[in-house]
This record gives C-alpha cells, sequence and structure tokens, in this order.
C-alpha cells in the first residue's frame, strides 16, 4: 500500500512553523465564503500548534477545496496543501469514497497498459471526457506541436482517491504510472494529480492543459482585450513561481485581464470542498464567480478547465468560452 | 535610583525579576494579566445562545487565539463569537456589561504585546465583518465594514481603480484595528496616519448602543475611540477617504550613519520633496533611504531639486565604500558577509518581475508585505518602538539602536515620519503621538532577526525593557502602546493624564468588560 500524498508531498515545513500572518486569509475562497477563521489553515495551524488534533478540525480539513492558493503566500513556505492532505488521511474516509478505494485494492490490474510511444500525452479527466468534442479540439490543437497521444488511463479514481486523503494502492499506481515513464511531456487537465505527478515522474515535463494550449501561436493571438481569462487554480498554484512568470507575458502580449489577484494569486472559480466534491452539500460558486467579476469590463470568458466553464455558464453573466474553442480547427465543440 | 521589588507572599508567583538593570524605577506590568476567574460564564452563554448568538466554547476554536503575532503573550478565552453584523455586536456587548464578562477584541491579531489576547472572557473575532459597504468614487470614500483587512479593501478598491490612503505594511492588519491603534505607513509623513483618513466610525459602545460619529457628530466620541485602543467602543463600521491607485517609482540611498539618513529623511519630509519616505536598515551599517513617487513629473522634480541635497550613496558608491571599509576591518567581514547575504536575498524580493513594468513597482502593498514577513515575521516577533518628536528622533534612534546591537547580531530598524494633523490634536491626546510633537512625529521601529538563535522570553521582555525605558527618559511615546508594556503609559504620560482617562473609561463602560487589560 502507497501512500502517494505522504510520499510525493513530504512537508518540510508543517504547522508548527505558522507565525499567524493571515497572508493565506486573503486568498482563501473558504475563507471569502465563511470568514469563519477556524476554516483557513492559519485556523487549523493555530489549533494544532495548541494540542487539537485532526478529528477536532474535521469540518476544517474536509471544508478546503486543495486550491493551493494559500501555499505560495505563506512566508513560512508551510506545505500547506500536503499538511491538508495529511490531516484527511487522519480522518475516517466518507463512506462515498469506499467503493472507490476498495476497488483500487482489489480490481486493480496487475498488467499496466502499454507504454506510450508518444512524446506528449494528454491525461484529460472526466471533465473533458465527458465534452468529447472539446476533448478533440483540445487534442487537434495540441498535435499542431506534436503527436500527442490520449492516456487511456487517466488517473481520475487516484485524483480522487488523492483529494479524499484515500490511501492508493501500490498496484493502482504501477499500473496508472508504468506507461507515463519515458514519456517526455505529460498535459494534465487535473491540478492536483498533476501537482503529484511532478516528482514522481522526475524525467517528463508536466504542465496543465490551460498552459499547453496558450503556449499556442493561434490560441495566443485569438485572445482579446476585453477577455477575461480564468488560469485553473490548481495547476497554476502546483508550480506557481514559474507559472506567475509565465501568466505575466501572456498578459503583456495578448493584452486581456486575468482571474489574478493583487497578489498575483488565481482566484479560484468552481473551488469544491470534499464534501461538494462527492456530491454531500451542495455546490454553490456564486461568492467566487462574483468576485472574480466584480468591478470588471468583459465581453468574453475564456477558461482553461471544464469546470469553471460550466461554473460561469451556470451564472450566465457572458458568453464563455474554452481555451480550445479559441481556434477554428473545423471541429465542432457544442 | 533603587530597584524596587515588593514582597511575595509565599505560595504565589511574583512580578517577573528579569533584567534589573532595565527596570530601574518601572513598575512591573510586562506579564500577562490573571486570567478571569470566569464568574457568571454559564450564565452569560446561555443568555448569548437565547438571543441567537453562536458562541464557540470547544478548544480547537478557542486555542485559535490563544496569542498574538508577537508569540511571547498567550491567554484562553472562555468563548469565541465571530462577529457578523453590528447589531450582534450591541448584544453581545450588553449582555457581557450586564453579566460583567470581560470581552476582548481581535482584528488581524498583529499585535505583539498581547493586546488582542484574550486572557478569559470573550474573544470577539472582528474578521467576520468583512465586506465592503459602498465605494463613493466621486466623494472619493469608501464604506467599510471594520474587520476587513487593508488587503482585501485594497483589492476591492482597485476594482474601480482606488486605493486607500495609509495602511500597515503588513496588510493582514484590520481597518478597525488600525484606526485604533495609528497606524504607519511610508506615506505618512505627508498624508498622515492611517487613522487620519477615518471620515466617519460606526461604533459599538462598552454598553452595547449603536453610535455614528465623526469630527461633527459625536465628535467626543470619535475623539476617544480613534486611537482609542479600543477601550471606549468596538468600531463595527468606518467611512474612510480613498484616492486614485497609482503604481510608483521608487529610490534607495545608501548611508552609513543614522544621523544623517535621519535629517535627510526629516529634510525631505518636510519639504514634501517625495511622496513615499521612510528608511529601512541592515543593523545600522546599510542605512537605507527610499524614497517614492507617484508620478513622473514628482519624481523628476525631486531629481533636480533634492537628490543633490542628499548626501546618500547610489548602490554601486555605497558598495565600494563598504568594500574600503570592511576591508581594512577584517575582523569584522561577518557583519559584511551577513549585509551581502541579506541584500541579496531581500533585493531581488523588492524587484520581483511581475510586479515591475518599464521601472515602476505595481501594488508596493503587496510588494512590502511580502517581504514584511517573509523577512522578518516568525513566530516570535518582539518590535518595540519609539515613537518622538522630529527634534528628539536622532538621539532616540541611536539609543535604541545602542540597545539593539547589545541584545541580538542582526536587527532591523525601520522609521518612518509621521505628519499630524492640527484638528486631531484631541485624537491624539494619551497615544502614540508624542505630546510635544509639532507638524510631524516620528517612529523607529527595533526589530531583531530572530533567525540566529533561540531567544528566552525574558530575555526578549529585557531588550524590550532597555528600549522602553529610552521612551521614559526621553519623554516620547510608542506606537505599541498596551498590552503587556502597559505600564510605560503612566511612566510617560503621568498619572494625572492617565487617570483622567481611566475616569473617561470607567464612566462609558462600568464594568471594565472591554479590552479591560489593554491600557489600564
Ligand atoms: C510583522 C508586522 C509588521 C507590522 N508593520 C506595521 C506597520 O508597517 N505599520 C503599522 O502601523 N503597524 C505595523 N504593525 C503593527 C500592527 O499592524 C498594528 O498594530 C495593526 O494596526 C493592528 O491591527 P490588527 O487588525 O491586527 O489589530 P489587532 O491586533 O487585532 O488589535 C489591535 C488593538 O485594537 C483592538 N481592536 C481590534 N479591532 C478593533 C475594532 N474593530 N474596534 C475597536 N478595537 C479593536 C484590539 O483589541 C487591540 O487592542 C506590524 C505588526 C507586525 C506583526
Ligand atoms: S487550499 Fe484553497 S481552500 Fe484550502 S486552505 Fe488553501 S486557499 Fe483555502
Ligand atoms: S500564510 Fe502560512 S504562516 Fe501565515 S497564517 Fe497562513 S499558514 Fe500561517
Amino acid at each position: 500500500m502507497l501512500d502517494l500524498a505522504k510520499s510525493t508531498l513530504r512537508a518540510p515545513r508543517d504547522y508548527s512553523a505558522c507565525s499567524g500572518c493571515n497572508l493565506c486569509l486573503l486568498v482563501c475562497p473558504v475563507w471569502r465564503r465563511t470568514h469563519d477563521f477556524s476554516l483557513t489553515p492559519h485556523g487549523r495551524a493555530k489549533a494544532l500548534q495548541f494540542g487539537a488534533a485532526a478529528g477536532d478540525i474535521a469540518a476544517s480539513v474536509q471544508s478546503c477545496t486543495l486550491c493551493a492558493a494559500c501555499e505560495p503566500v505563506c512566508p513560512e513556505e508551510i506545505r500547506l496543501v500536503a499538511m491538508t492532505l495529511d490531516l484527511r488521511r487522519q480522518l475516517p474516509q466518507p463512506a462515498a469514497m469506499a467503493d472507490l478505494l476498495a476497488g483500487m485494492q482489489t480490481r486493480a490490474s496487475p498488467s499496466a497498459a502499454p507504454a506510450l510511444s508518444s512524446a506528449t500525452v494528454l491525461l484529460p479527466g472526466p471533465a473533458l471526457r465527458d465534452r468529447p468534442s472539446t476533448l478533440a479540439r483540445v487534442r487537434a490543437l495540441l498535435q499542431r506541436s506534436g503527436a500527442t497521444a490520449l492516456g487511456a488511463d487517466d488517473g481520475a479514481d487516484i485524483a480522487l482517491a488523492l483529494e479524499a486523503g484515500g490511501e492508493i494502492a501500490q498496484r493502482r499506481l504501477d499500473r496508472f504510472l508504468r506507461p507515463l515513464h519515458g514519456v517526455k511531456k505529460i498535459i494534465v487537465a487535473d491540478g492536483l494529480l498533476l501537482r503529484h505527478l511532478q516528482p514522481l515522474l522526475p524525467g517528463s515535463k508536466i504542465i496543465g492543459v490551460g498552459e499547453a494550449l496558450s503556449g499556442l501561436a493561434a490560441v495566443r493571438s485569438a485572445l482579446r482585450a476585453k477577455d477575461l481569462y480564468v488560469i485553473e487554480a490548481r495547476a497554476y498554484h502546483a508550480d506557481y513561481q514559474r507559472l506567475v512568470r509565465y501568466y505575466d507575458s501572456l498578459r503583456a502580449a495578448a493584452g486581456c485581464s486575468f482571474n489574478l489577484d493583487l497578489q498575483r494569486i488565481a482566484i479560484p472559480a468552481a473551488a469544491r470542498s470534499l464534501p461538494q466534491r462527492l456530491g454531500l452539500e451542495a455546490v454553490d460558486d456564486g461568492v467566487q464567480l462574483r468576485w472574480i467579476l466584480q468591478g470588471r469590463k468583459v465581453t468574453r470568458i475564456v477558461v482553461e478547465s471544464m469546470e469553471d466553464r460550466a461554473a460561469f455558464e451556470q451564472y450566465g453573466e457572458c458568453p464563455v468560452v474554452h481555451l480550445a474553442d479559441l481556434v477554428d480547427d473545423g471541429t465542432s465543440s457544442v | 535610583m533603587h530597584l524596587h521589588s515588593p514582597a511575595v507572599e509565599p505560595g504565589t508567583v511574583g512580578p517577573c525579576p528579569v533584567a534589573p538593570d532595565a527596570l530601574q524605577g518601572i513598575k512591573r506590568q510586562q506579564t500577562n494579566p490573571a486570567r478571569w476567574n470566569g464568574s457568571n460564564w454559564n450564565e452569560f452563554a446561555a443568555a448569548l445562545r437565547q438571543q441567537g448568538i453562536e458562541l464557540r466554547e470547544n478548544a480547537a476554536a478557542r486555542a485559535a487565539f490563544a496569542t498574538d503575532a508577537g508569540g511571547t503573550a498567550y491567554g484562553l478565552a472562555h468563548g469565541v463569537v465571530i462577529a457578523r453584523n453590528t447589531e450582534q455586536v450591541a448584544l453581545l456587548l450588553r449582555a457581557a456589561q450586564a453579566y460583567r464578562v470581560p470581552v476582548t477584541v481581535s482584528g488581524g491579531g498583529l499585535t505583539t504585546e498581547g493586546e488582542s489576547v484574550a486572557f478569559g472572557g470573550v474573544l470577539l473575532d472582528m474578521t467576520g465583518m468583512s465586506r465592503v459597504l459602498a465605494i463613493d468614487a466621486e466623494a472619493m470614500t469608501v464604506r467599510t465594514e471594520a474587520g476587513i483587512f487593508w488587503h482585501s479593501l485594497a483589492e476591492e478598491l482597485r476594482r474601480q481603480d482606488l486605493d486607500y490612503l495609509s495602511a500597515p505594511l503588513n496588510l493582514t492588519s484590520s481597518v478597525g484595528g488600525t484606526l485604533g491603534v495609528g497606524g504607519i505607513d511610508v506615506n505618512s509623513a505627508r498624508l498622515g496616519c492611517s487613522a487620519d483618513q477615518a471620515l466617519a466610525l460606526q461604533v459599538v459602545t462598552p454598553t452595547g448602543d449603536i453610535v455614528e460619529c465623526s469630527d461633527t457628530h459625536n465628535a467626543e466620541l470619535f475623539e476617544r475611540v480613534i486611537l482609542g485602543y479600543g477601550q471606549f467602543g468596538i468600531i463595527t463600521a468606518a467611512t474612510l477617504r480613498v484616492r486614485r491607485y497609482t503604481p510608483l517609482r521608487m529610490h534607495y540611498f545608501y548611508y552609513a550613519s543614522l544621523a544623517t539618513a535621519i535629517e535627510d529623511l526629516q529634510l525631505i519630509d518636510r519639504n514634501e520633496a517625495s511622496d513615499y519616505s521612510g528608511i529601512l536598515t541592515i543593523l545600522d551599517c546599510a542605512v537605507n533611504v527610499l524614497v517614492a513617487f507617484d508620478s513622473l513629473e514628482r519624481e523628476a522634480a525631486f531629481m533636480a531639486e533634492w537628490r543633490p541635497r542628499l548626501r546618500g550613496y547610489g548602490e554601486f558608491g555605497f558598495g565600494l565604500r563598504t568594500f574600503a571599509h570592511y576591508i581594512l576591518r577584517p575582523w569584522k567581514l561577518g557583519e559584511a558577509w551577513y549585509l551581502l547575504q541579506r541584500k541579496r536575498e531581500l533585493f531581488p524580493e523588492l524587484r520581483r518581475p511581475e510586479y515591475m513594468r518599464d521601472g515602476t513597482m505595481f501594488d508596493r502593498s503587496v510588494v512590502f508585505s511580502r517581504a514584511v514577513w517573509k523577512f522578518w515575521g516568525s513566530r516570535q516577533m518582539v518590535i518595540p518602538d519609539l515613537a518622538t518628536s522630529a527634534g528628539k528622533f536622532v538621539e532616540a534612534v541611536k539609543r535604541g539602536n545602542a540597545v539593539c546591537r547589545k541584545y541580538f547580531p542582526h536587527y532591523t530598524l525601520y522609521l518612518v515620519g509621521i505628519k499630524l494633523r492640527p484638528e486631531h490634536r484631541a485624537h491624539y491626546e494619551m497615544s502614540c503621538v508624542p505630546p510635544d510633537a509639532e507638524g510631524w512625529a516620528y517612529g523607529c521601529e527595533f526589530e531583531p532577526m530572530m533567525d540566529a538563535g533561540v531567544y528566552s522570553r525574558d530575555y526578549l521582555q529585557s531588550f524590550k525593557n532597555e528600549i522602553y525605558d529610552i521612551g521614559v527618559d526621553m519623554g516620547a511615546s510608542y506606537y505599541r502602546f498596551g498590552g503587556m508594556m502597559k505600564g510605560y503609559i503612566r511612566r510617560v504620560f503621568g498619572d494625572a493624564l492617565v487617570d483622567r482617562h481611566l475616569a473617561l473609561k470607567r464612566a462609558a463602560d462600568p464594568a471594565m468588560i472591554l479590552n479591560r487589560h489593554v491600557i489600564f
């Protein structure tokens, strides 16, 4: 049995280093929605510093959306996402996870899919798979910069287990990783999975779908000054130091605005707590979406992720397009 | 002078006997107050719940507020209430007054002397009231709930191309917590302290009345609540002046002498030569006067008229001078190495490319705040300070610097001027603004770097005492004004003034429930 969260994200600094600066509150979607200090990294850190156990702060631990916005702003460089996952591991697994985790133990086939021969592999995740036409456009666009294979196994169950702090069977992990060894570039839709894959596949360049698509000249040139470009928060914060500069240069080139706050942190759009992700609590993206749009004069919203697209479409303020829809390549994406 | 050491009852803990040389003549008040004994708590808690007020009594909720940013004062509330609206705060204070339960208010909790720590009773977390209520871009004002962090306010204002006037550099102090204590920024020499930007306040008095006040309406309450250290009411909403947002252009001038740098800073301030000004040092070896400008015109005028009069070096010139200095003093190479390292770490942080465009800095408050927390923040922070008139400032800083040298291998001094507003004289009484200051007051924070060693609480306390003693000696004041160092308030202001304020406090707060340990 492998504890992926633990093995890849062993935190160099833990909650005991928290100085109480509050910077994490400024960017936290849970804080924005609730203004409840106990549901923030600072609140959790202080409670733990003074002797609380994971069970004492369970609601706080589960409320985190793992958007990772807090991590780059933490001056103590506490690995806040890893810490939250560590705490989740110490809590009883939600019943809704039981089947998935049991399946990973028992049904994991020992024989992995054959190694992927392409230099670039796309792991689309369930939301993109659910929209085959958009997926087709994404692939078609990515092919422009080289052959791109579709990972048959995109680790969706692993991503969900990670989210819940569940333990992932070694065999399942092996089966998932084996075909990816030796692949030069892996494009991952799920930002949490992306974060965990980076240390597991050090030989591969692992980037998000947003970065992969927005790096294409055709996509860049289709961006307009009055677009609001919505960066997918998890992937961005997983590689913040590099990506903050990447998106700054995209801003300079394209002239559009971004869902970035003054700290250059991506304001998460579809931010979901664990109970919300498991369908145990109703989703309410209104607070975040209103905050992203407040005071901005925007004629079109361009998103990197399908979850963000669905959230903005439901909100219905202005037209929403996925990055892949910006370039007309003859395939339909509706 | 002799040290007065009161008799201690057997079996009780006496006054802390640290650093006798630092305590001459000081009545000891620097330790945490005794915890409130909890009488009537259950009845009080039941009364709150009956009125629909959520009171959290579980250990995790209370522990989260057990200390402030200073990390040297510890206290545990009996329960925590998150402020949600003004009426709820008023109900809470009425019940607290009736049951005589202490209420301690916490905004950002960024005090360093335990002022926002509850030693029993209720901890009221004001950050629950963090909404911006209205922005009036024509009148250039904002009405906001007072628990909001300055940074969150800046975020909202920026969507309309506006900015607040001034706020503490840490960004995560709250509007209410700052209006109550002062607030200094690198533009305070031009715009006054942060509290001066308040035009009107909504206040819940200690007896639970909701009162709107300003310079013209309930002016007496306004006078007492601004810079009032939470003694005369809880600020629940504030109307603040705002301004157009501008990115800025920044310059640094380097000095080897504190006195010369301070004289030049005061020259800049007196002549409003720059829009932002201050001094930040690495030890007392690299004394850095920073100036910044809201426009190219202001920058050009400064460069033409004032730059030639300043005695500071540019980066290259100072580098050469420092090299020559240390090459002749090889026994100080450790210090030279530290300066170099510090500069290497700090300066790139102040020039991160995502915040710079064509030499102009965007979002200076974020840049400064990140640097402040990254380079000066830690689980324990002692930042004693001195606030003096312009004339006394050089001496105060020199003396404080000598204390820093004595106690710590590494430290920083942060110095700024605060323009005083003659019409706010009443606000300034018994506050961080020294009584003899005219035109400008000057503040210096003495901040040791904790990274190099582990220091006992007693050692840190002794350091603070020595700095605070300078204030008593020179007739100055302090920016950090209450909590564990409140014993100094009587020493600097004298009994008559403090007792007059105490009488006002007793009249406003008969059961002495609101922030009872902060000042009196
Ligand atoms: C690293 C660091 C850097 C700092 N830099 C600066 C700086 O550059 N400039 C500067 O001015 N200060 C600075 N400070 C000091 C600190 O920011 C100020 O004391 C700050 O204004 C406190 O605001 P707060 O919201 O954290 O208040 P708190 O610490 O929560 O409270 C301060 C006091 O006000 C009371 N209070 C809180 N909210 C209210 C309210 N709504 N109504 C009535 N009373 C209330 C509290 O009971 C307490 O007595 C710094 C502190 C730290 C730790
Ligand atoms: S990961 Fe996101 S939701 Fe979780 S604490 Fe950090 S900022 Fe808040
Ligand atoms: S940002 Fe980091 S150090 Fe600051 S309060 Fe949050 S967890 Fe603590």
